[in-house]
């Protein structure tokens, strides 16, 4: 693919104890893209991240940033981490500082930047997160969606090109849900590569471009998110559809083709706008 | 945790733990500089008033935090007055012997550990250890030492947690029935956190090197607007502790 930023080539892995996460799998993130990464439990998910990040190095095939292999220097490594940051599902197991200011300053003076360029991107990030107010809290006083949002912040205040982040909405309510997209919106419209773990199947019809699904460490399939999620072999995999898909589809049996702007709807917002949309124009005629 | 939540809710948590660093470290000086226990005692009165008064610390939470500290002093000095003579002519060879003596020496050092005492209160009621442990850091402390304590203080609310949310799952299904089983669950608590630490410190090292982290952990020292000017009362104030204390009869 054209702008591909980083790509698995028949890419294999097994942990110590043997359990094989990564079975010839290749697949291709695209540039400024959302892509959500779907998969049963077990399916290599997390592996695949962290070989994104050059933490597991793969046993056999290739990984390549923007074409080129990647390199496992020391200098490549600090070169990649400063390019993808990976944002682990649990909080409390990548928080290093009890003050917040201090932990999201640690990525970017790993990266030896000087002291007040990191104080500039340590505010920036918390900002951007929606944590600036609560940068002098002790970590163990915020709640876990703060603290989550924490985590986040770190790995921004080292400005990546891609963010990688492992099932960012679990043990999140609604209301902080909604919040973390408005700040992954912001940051893809921004120019940032998205790549999110998730087992949300709405969630990745409604946000992701692309698509990926793992299934017992190879690509079961990639595309864009809409067409790949509809898939039956994918739904098969994943054990159910996107439920506005399937709305829009018993709507459709019944004689009411409902559309946005001449697509079909994604997220129950645009579900909702479409059923009155189509109300409006039969009311019309 | 009372000292941490006053840490950092105190009226002076925004001032420069430099300058709260000074008070404490003068306030030392103060203690062992003073010419008698008379001396030493105002130095501890100013100092606790100081944390009360000043940076607005409940005086029942100053005494609840101070108490443990206080017992071991109360108990150190008595065992001061009191003192083993070995006796070559009693048969049992050693006897207790109340020192009368000494007590003018063993007063004085009572009066200066209770001025320390209240030198470190000072410290650690209205700085938060972060602050602390940065401090430090600018005291060119070893870095491993530094390390050690970041993570240590960190993971403690990590452990505690994990702790209290493991043995909350065991008495939901009557772990701590009867003292066999309290035993029993204990164990498994011990067992099972032994297991977590284990597993949280691979997590931990894991998201280091995601961070680009090889070595030693580096933080950025918090910045404290108008620093200069608190630090340079803090050294006044530092003195003048220090003159009264020498001065004192």
């Amino acid at each position: 693919m054209s702008n591909a930023i980083l790509s698995l080539k028949d890419v294999s892995y097994s942990y110590p104890d043997g359990t094989s996460a990564l079975n010839d799998c290749s697949l291709t993130i695209r540039r400024g893209m959302r892509t959500a990464v779907m998969g049963a439990n077990g399916a290599g998910k997390t592996t695949m991240f962290l070989h994104l990040n050059g933490i597991l190095r793969s046993s056999a095939g290739d990984i390549q940033w923007e074409g080129t292999s990647l390199d496992y220097s020391r200098d490549g490594m600090r070169e990649l981490r400063s390019r993808v940051g990976l944002v682990f599902q649990n909080p409390d197991s990548q928080l290093f500082s009890a003050s917040v200011r201090e932990d999201v300053s640690f990525g970017p003076m790993n990266l030896g930047l000087p002291k007040n360029v990191v104080r500039k991107r340590v505010e920036e990030a918390l900002l951007s997160v929606g944590m600036a107010e609560s940068a002098d809290k002790p970590v163990h006083n915020l709640s876990y969606g703060q603290k989550k949002r924490v985590c986040i912040a770190g790995v921004l205040a080292m400005e990546p090109e891609v963010l990688v982040l492992d099932e960012p909405m679990a043990g999140l309510d609604a209301a902080m849900q909604e919040e973390l997209t408005v700040v992954l919106e912001r940051l893809h419209a921004a120019g940032m590569t998205i790549i999110i773990a998730t087992h949300d199947l709405d969630f990745a019809y409604g946000w992701a471009d692309e698509a990926i699904v793992l299934q017992r460490g190879r690509l079961l399939a990639q595309g864009n998110a809409a067409d790949v999620l509809l898939r039956p072999e994918v739904q098969t995999e994943l054990g159910s559809s996107p439920l506005v898909a399937e709305i829009t589809r018993s709507l459709a049996l019944t004689g009411m083709a409902v559309r946005v702007n001449g697509y079909l709807p994604r997220s129950r917002s645009e579900l909702l706008k479409a059923i009155s949309e189509f109300h409006r124009q039969e009311n019309e005629q | 945790m009372l000292t941490e939540q006053s840490a950092y809710t105190n009226r002076w948590r925004q001032i420069s733990p430099v300058a709260k660093g000074l008070v404490s470290l003068f306030g030392m000086v103060a203690a062992f500089a003073a010419g008698s226990p008379r001396a030493a005692l105002l130095v501890a009165i100013i100092l606790s008033l100081a944390t009360v008064l000043g940076a607005g610390i409940p005086p029942a939470r100053y005494l609840r935090v101070a108490t443990p500290a206080l017992f071991f002093l109360l108990a150190s000095c008595l065992s001061l007055l009191v003192s083993l003579e070995f006796n070559h002519i009693s048969t049992f060879g050693v006897s207790l012997h109340l020192s009368e003596s000494e007590l003018p020496r063993i007063t004085q050092v009572c009066c200066r550990s209770l001025a320390c005492l209240t030198a470190l209160l000072f410290l650690a009621l209205t700085t938060p250890l972060t602050d602390i442990i940065s401090l430090m850091r600018r005291c060119k402390l070893p870095e491993t030492l530094l390390d050690l304590m970041t993570l240590s203080y960190r993971t403690l609310f990590v452990l505690s947690e994990a702790v209290h949310e493991t043995a909350t799952a065991q008495s939901a299904r009557l772990g701590y029935a009867t003292f066999k089983l309290s035993m029993r669950s204990l164990g498994g608590l011990v067992a099972n956190l032994a297991v977590q630490v284990w597993q949280r410190s691979q997590a931990l090292h894991l998201s280091a090197s995601a961070r680009g982290n090889d070595g030693a952990l580096r933080f950025l020292e918090p910045d404290y607007p108008g620093s200069h000017r608190a630090i340079l009362s803090a050294v006044i104030c530092g003195i003048l502790l220090v003159v009264t204390a020498v001065y004192i009869p």
